[in-house]
């Protein structure tokens, strides 16, 4: 017999996203114990019925992936999780109103920096991420953010440093030093959204000149 | 620069529309208990034509600043969250005030169109107690901006 006594059995209920990987996380409670299982719901706001996340029900890990469940990029979501501990009390915690779109946060790009004699070249490379547009294609985050660009910037000296920026993924800085080291720092920023990812930094030396003065 | 068809509206940052709301967000949508209803549904927003979109929003910015910002100012006092109320029911005004939704007769089939979404939004919003409806619109004016936001140009 389950009894919903115990509230203290559950707190921090939440979802973490990144690159709209939807996680869900949540921690014992004071009165939680190791033996303390957790099964997970989830809903569509508007809609009546909440559903049992497969593969995370009477679970005692505290994190749950609902990426799948929660893809859809108009649609808002809640979670809510059942801790039942091995006495029989249980306590239930929803998450607040959940949009992917609003709350994921902007991972780090992926960048191959290029050294050459004297310039270096960078090559952003898409993201995929995990939703599908309606014709089946994983969709990038420049698909789906429509003002997302690029800040490149690459440290010279302590006082020196040089920017680019744009929506293209190929730059290239030029007129460096050859044989010398530079720091390069590439982030992704989509303003409408007020999102900025941290940034990729890859150290680089540019070539030797072995040309013949 | 938002453009909805032919409407124009400039002047208007949409990044500190989500910063105001940002702030009021977990606050209000804690009130809604009611997670099985949305007023803003798929239906009202989705698919909206260019020149539908004009006279969508000036119907929903309309009800918001007359209904919903009018009605649920006393809570919003209650809550201390009047500075980011104000932003966004301003900027609301200022959006709402450049709007021109043409009234020529070829686009009166368009504006018709616009209008039954509009009452799908409105008669769901009646089918509440006055208290719960006020609440859940507010709470989905994050809905509302995002919607918006495919009609914005920085």
């Amino acid at each position: 017999h389950i009894t919903e006594d115990s509230p203290k059995l559950l707190q921090h209920v939440k979802f973490h996203s990144s690159n709209f990987e939807n996680i869900l996380t949540w921690e014992s409670g004071p009165d939680g114990t190791p033996d303390t299982v957790y099964s997970v719901e989830y809903k569509t706001y508007g809609e009546r019925e909440w559903l049992a996340k497969m593969g995370c029900q009477r679970i005692t890990r505290k994190s749950c992936n609902l990426t799948m469940e929660t893809g859809n990029l108009t649609e808002l979501y809640y979670a809510r999780i059942t801790a039942i501990d091995p006495g029989g009390r249980s306590a239930t915690k929803m998450t607040d109103r959940f949009s992917s779109l609003q709350h994921t946060t902007i991972k780090p790009p992926d960048v191959t920096c290029v050294p050459r004699v004297r310039s270096i070249q960078m090559i952003i490379h898409p993201i995929p991420i995990p939703i599908h547009a309606g014709d089946g294609h994983q969709l990038t985050l420049e698909e789906i953010f429509h003002d997302l660009f690029y800040r490149l910037e690459l440290r010279v000296n302590h006082t020196y440093q040089m920017h680019l920026g744009g929506k293209q993924r190929e730059y290239e800085f030029f007129g460096l030093t050859p044989d010398t080291e530079y720091l390069g720092t590439i982030m992704i920023l989509v303003p409408t959204w007020s999102k900025e990812s941290s940034p990729y930094v890859c150290g680089v030396k540019t070539l030797s000149d072995r040309t013949w003065t | 620069e938002f453009r909805f068809g032919s409407c124009r509206v400039e002047g208007v940052v949409l990044p500190e529309l989500w910063e105001a709301f940002q702030a009021m967000k977990h606050t209000v949508q804690a009130q809604d208990n009611v997670t099985s209803v949305r007023l803003l549904k798929q239906e009202v927003l989705q698919n909206v034509s260019d020149t539908e979109s004009c006279y969508l929003i000036h119907a929903l910015l309309k009800f918001y600043l007359n209904t919903v910002f009018k009605n649920y100012h006393k809570k919003i006092v209650e809550f201390k969250i009047l500075k980011s109320f104000s932003t966004l029911a301003n900027n609301f005004l200022a959006i709402m005030s450049k709007l021109q939704p043409s009234q020529e007769n070829e686009t009166f089939s368009i504006s018709e169109s616009a209008h039954r979404r509009f009452l799908l939004f409105r008669g769901a919003f009646k089918q509440l107690d006055i208290e719960a409806a006020l609440t859940k619109a507010f709470g989905e004016v994050d809905i509302l901006l995002t919607w918006m936001e495919k009609f914005y140009q920085l």
